[in-house]
């Protein structure tokens, strides 16, 4: 009985450290990829594809969004989509970036900018735009918010990132900063080797005006920073989950369980920066046009879905 | 009463058990120590010279084997310090949100005087400016920076051009060179002895972007290219004999990982590079002004603060192997040190 008193004493101790964890976890995974919910696909799927089982390669979308207060709830365009495929068994990563201007069928209906998608119909919209778009199939989805982003850098005690070049911005939006979310600031981001703090590492992450490439070079940033934050995580254990959790709060979503996330972590940390490979949508595969008021990017399907099917079998 | 205090005593136990199990876990996150501050710590050994270091936004000194804290005041980021030649001062930048000014500084920590005036009293935050990495010429006179002019408030495009003027007139009487647009410009210039500029340009090519090691024998002449796209080098540092280039090189991969590498300069030619230091996260390497060694910024471990790294003999034909010089420092990667003789 008292051996009993003190095993229940130390779970309470221990669930007491987890609880926020806890919390969080229970809110921010498990959501379910509801495709049905989608417009039928323009290339109909012959069989459901079934998520990969255990140990097998698979695809994961990384969504990032502004939700600063310039935004309501969920009513976000995701300025950062990531297909990313992972391979546990050869540890070798693809993270193919799609530019937030192409212009491709929405899973809600009509046609316009992919980086809708989740405006339209959150998670479930943007997973199914991809694979109706780019004929794969994404097995999970990960959606983290910027001011989740700065927090989880902050946590980790900042990131190390080789800056690709300055990145300047006298237009850069002060809706993280600032009390006017529709106000400018100025950013400079120096180039070469550095330890960032989560406002900076946004700022290198988000700036595209002063930059040739506009969101390609953004593109390559944030899958820059993604890989410095995977290098800082592998600092972390079981017992930061709650300081983690704290910070991500509000600003992640995944329908990823906890126990497939949990078994994500040590695969991380197993993953060399060698066997990361990087793809961006660079012309020709996307070109620049004007359509119904607005700059985007004309996707060349023909080019892109054989790229793409190199690194995410085609579905 | 004896089994009610029997009770009582375990559930204590109990609950001190619980809070124990509880500060077990808190124990065992993840320490990321925080930064020393330079006064409090000592260098594994002495370097020659002395130099000015920048950390968090404070400038040191570190001078036979001691930092001083130059006590600059606390209006913004100090940083990029660099020696007046001839002279005990140096100049510095001080980075705010929105704008940078460089000051003239003497040895002790005394500000002389405010060269620039970047920032405006407008609303208009585009009419504000930015420099860096000021550097004065042999002469100790001729000033130059890299400053976001000319742009155009109502324009997107911002890039660094170098810009060459004089401490004691105007401080940017004249546009070095020409970047390439919606790059970043042009960075880290280093008036060469023989009156040309070596600096590092960007560059979009085939939709990556990159640095390349580039010579203006005068204002806005054509630049004469050290280093090819590819190699993704910038940085760079010049030894007092002009003679031998410190470079940090990407190779181009964009990944999380730079090379520090030397090369024999002989005119506006660049020898075959030699790796001294592969696969790091080196940043801003600087010379010894007696030239007898090299030092360069790394962080030690996946805990990000950057360390004081020296290389003795790193001209040299069998360069010593790099020594760490400090420890749980956190210096300003993108401020290389200024290094005086005395």
């Amino acid at each position: 009985m008292i051996a009993l008193g003190f095993a229940v004493s130390g779970a309470a101790g221990a669930l007491a450290y987890f609880f926020p964890a806890i919390t969080t976890a229970i809110q921010d995974t498990g959501h379910t990829i509801n495709r049905s919910a989608q417009s039928p696909p323009a290339h109909p799927q012959a069989t459901p594809v079934p998520d990969a089982a255990p140990g097998q390669p698979f695809t994961v979308l990384l969504l990032g969004s502004d939700n600063d207060a310039k935004f309501s709830g969920n009513q976000v365009l995701t300025q950062s989509m990531i297909l990313t495929r992972i391979d546990p068994a050869t540890k070798h990563v693809v993270m193919l970036s799609i530019p937030r201007d192409t212009y491709a069928p929405l899973s809600t209906g009509g046609t316009d900018k992919i980086d809708k998608a989740y405006l339209h119909g959150g998670a479930n919209a943007a997973v199914t735009t991809v694979e109706n778009a780019f004929h794969v199939h994404i097995d999970h989805y990960a959606w983290i918010g910027l001011l989740g982003l700065i927090s989880l850098i902050d946590k980790l005690g900042g990131v190390d990132v080789v800056a690709t070049n300055p990145v300047l911005d006298d237009f850069y939006p002060a809706d993280v900063s600032g009390n006017n979310p529709y106000a400018y600031e100025r950013v400079a981001v120096l180039p070469g080797p550095q330890h960032m703090n989560g406002t900076l590492a946004l700022q290198y992450v988000r700036s595209r005006h002063g930059d040739l490439r506009s969101d390609f070079g953004r593109s390559q940033r944030q899958q820059q920073v993604l890989l410095a934050i995977r290098t800082k995580a592998k600092l972390l254990g079981l017992s930061d989950l709650p300081d983690v959790a704290n910070a991500m709060a509000a600003d992640f979503s995944t329908d990823m369980s906890i126990p497939e996330v949990a078994s994500l972590l040590p695969l991380a940390s197993q993953i060399t920066l060698q066997n990361v490979q990087q793809v961006l949508l660079l012309p020709p595969f996307t070109s620049s046009a004007f359509i119904g008021g607005q700059d985007v990017l004309m996707p060349n399907w023909n080019l892109i879905l054989p790229e793409t099917h190199k690194y995410f079998p085609a579905a | 009463m004896r089994r009610f205090l029997v009770i009582v005593l375990l559930l204590a136990l109990m609950g001190g058990f619980a809070f124990g199990v509880n500060r077990f876990f808190a124990l065992r996150k993840a320490h990321v120590a925080a930064a020393t501050t330079p006064t409090l710590s000592r260098p594994a050994f002495v370097l020659p010279g002395t130099l000015y270091i920048a950390q968090q936004g404070a400038i040191y000194r570190l001078n036979k084997g001691s930092f001083t804290d130059l006590h600059l005041p606390k209006i913004g980021t100090w940083m990029q310090p660099a020696v007046v030649p001839g002279t005990t001062n140096f100049v510095a930048v001080l980075r705010t949100a929105a704008y940078s000014e460089v000051f003239l500084i003497d040895g002790g920590g005394n500000i002389l005087k405010q060269l620039s005036h970047n920032a405006t009293s407008s609303s208009t935050i585009q009419l504000n400016h930015w420099m860096f990495w000021p550097r004065v010429g042999s002469d100790g006179q001729t000033f130059y920076v890299s400053y976001d002019s000319p742009k155009s408030t109502a324009s997107l495009e911002i890039e660094f051009a170098v810009w060459a003027g004089s401490l004691s007139a105007q401080l940017t009487a004249k546009q070095w060179t020409d970047p390439f647009g919606y790059t970043g410009g042009d960075v880290g210039a280093i008036p060469m002895a023989n009156g040309a500029l070596l600096y590092s340009k960007y560059q979009i090519s085939g939709g990556q972007v990159y640095s390349r090691l580039a010579i203006e024998t005068r204002a806005r002449a054509n630049p004469v290219y050290l280093t090819d796209a590819e190699t993704d080098c910038g940085e760079p540092a010049l030894s007092p004999d002009n003679t031998t280039l410190a470079m940090i090189c990407t190779g181009g991969t964009g990944l999380q990982s730079t090379h520090l590498e030397i090369a024999t300069l002989t005119g506006t030619k660049l020898g075959t590079p030699r790796v001294l230091v592969d696969n790091c996260l080196c940043a801003s390497p600087a010379w010894a002004a007696d030239g007898t060694g090299l030092s360069y910024f790394a962080p030690v471990d996946a805990t990000g603060h950057f360390q004081l790294w020296w290389i003795a003999n790193a001209a040299g034909v069998t360069p010593k192997a790099p020594k760490q010089v400090t420890e749980g420092l956190d210096f300003d990667a993108t401020s290389p040190p200024a290094w005086s003789a005395t």
